[in-house]
């Protein structure tokens, strides 16, 4: 297997995977959407709220803002030694919030909530809330912890994480009268004109639509869009939880353990 | 919590039939193309009853006298190793 990082920043990370197979592509995915653990609101203690929003709706909006996770420093509840319905400080994050409005109308961004551990923070403090008239005010206390997107999405660690088939364009240029109508059909704008002939600009972004293919007045088309059997473009971007690249290690960690028990389970159970 | 556990449902010579708590989609999915991918393997197979109120069951039957769950093995094994060619390659690509 080849592997090529394309683009990385704090979010996003692009990924060339060569000599890989559609399953296991597959896996990773769905394991880093649904298995990966990161932070999240869980419960909400209300103390005082004079806001127009009920109780319930300000708690999911809190439950749905992405918190900064730190894996290595905190369990999984299931998983905590404590065992505790409350949890420890160890599975568990406090959170608190006082707001209120002394004139006008105000909004309420997430910056504001006062997290105990300065590490485990909304990952941007400009997330609206809610709003508050003058005289409203919103007291409450969260607790945060880490869980898995299979059991809702505000602990899933990504927004994207998505492949797609490598794709392969080839020109035909015996064939092509250079008309451009496929360059100018292309959403992702992959074809260019470059001194009056198709060229193409950015092969990696290529969707496989296919319509260039469709495009050309040429039959058959002078252009051929096929893509690599065993080679990949994966996409991961995070919600800012974890460092994307964390996150697709965690996939691996999560796979493999996976299957080692799989394995285990096998060899004891089915005799 | 999370550990997987495999409940026999059926299992004959060639034949085996197991439920996977804590598995979804994507193992299921994975093991069912590695068994494919084995030429002693007749038929394989996996279907989640309900998305959320069952496990998946997965379905093995083999051409010969070789033994379903030896060929469950092989390909959780196979699977194994192409992912941890995928996190060496990723480590690898990581640091470049
Ligand atoms: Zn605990």
């Amino acid at each position: 297997m080849k592997i090529e990082v394309l683009e990385k920043d704090e979010t996003n990370l692009r990924l060339s995977i060569k000599e890989a197979d559609v399953p296991l592509m597959n896996a990773l995915r769905r394991i880093a959407l649904a298995e990966v653990p990161s932070m999240a609101i869980d419960e909400v203690v209300m103390i005082e709220n004079s806001s127009i929003l009920q109780d319930e709706m300000i708690a999911h909006r809190l439950g749905l803002t992405p918190l900064k996770t730190d894996l290595d420093g905190y369990n999984l509840p299931e998983e905590c030694k404590c065992q505790s319905e409350f949890g420890c400080s160890l599975c568990r994050v406090t959170l608190t919030m006082d707001a209120d409005s002394t004139e006008g109308t105000r909004t309420v961004y997430s910056g504001e909530l006062v997290s105990e551990n300065p590490q485990i923070i909304p990952v941007s403090d400009k997330v609206p809330l809610l709003k508050l008239a003058k005289g409203q005010k919103l007291k409450l206390e969260a607790y945060a912890r880490l869980g898995k997107g299979k059991n809702h999405a505000k602990w899933q660690p990504v927004s994207v994480c998505a492949y797609k088939y490598f794709p392969k364009i080839e020109l035909l240029s015996e064939q092509c009268k250079d008309c451009a109508k496929c360059v100018d059909i292309c959403p992702k704008k992959v074809l260019a004109m470059k001194e009056n002939k198709v060229e193409v600009r950015d092969l990696l972004a290529c969707n496989l639509c296919m319509d260039c293919v469709d495009a050309c007045p040429q039959k058959p088309s002078a252009i051929k869009v096929e893509w690599e059997k065993d080679a990949f473009i994966m996409n991961i971007e995070s919600s800012g939880a974890l460092p994307p690249e964390r996150i697709i290690q965690e996939a691996t960690k999560i796979l493999d353990k996976q299957l080692k028990e799989f394995e285990e389970q096998l060899k004891v159970g089915v005799k | 919590m999370s550990k997987l556990k495999v409940k026999v449902l059926k299992k004959e010579a060639n034949e085996l039939k197991i439920e996977v708590e804590g598995a979804g989609h994507g193992l299921c999915n994975l093991l069912q193309k590695k068994l494919l991918e084995d030429e002693r393997v007749d038929l394989a197979g996996y279907d989640v009853p309900h998305p959320l109120a069952s496990s998946p069951v997965i379905y093995v039957r083999m051409k010969g006298a070789a033994k379903p769950e030896d060929a469950l093995i092989k390909a959780a094994e196979k699977a194994r190793e192409m992912n941890t060619a995928f996190s060496k390659e990723l480590k690898k690509a990581l640091k470049a």
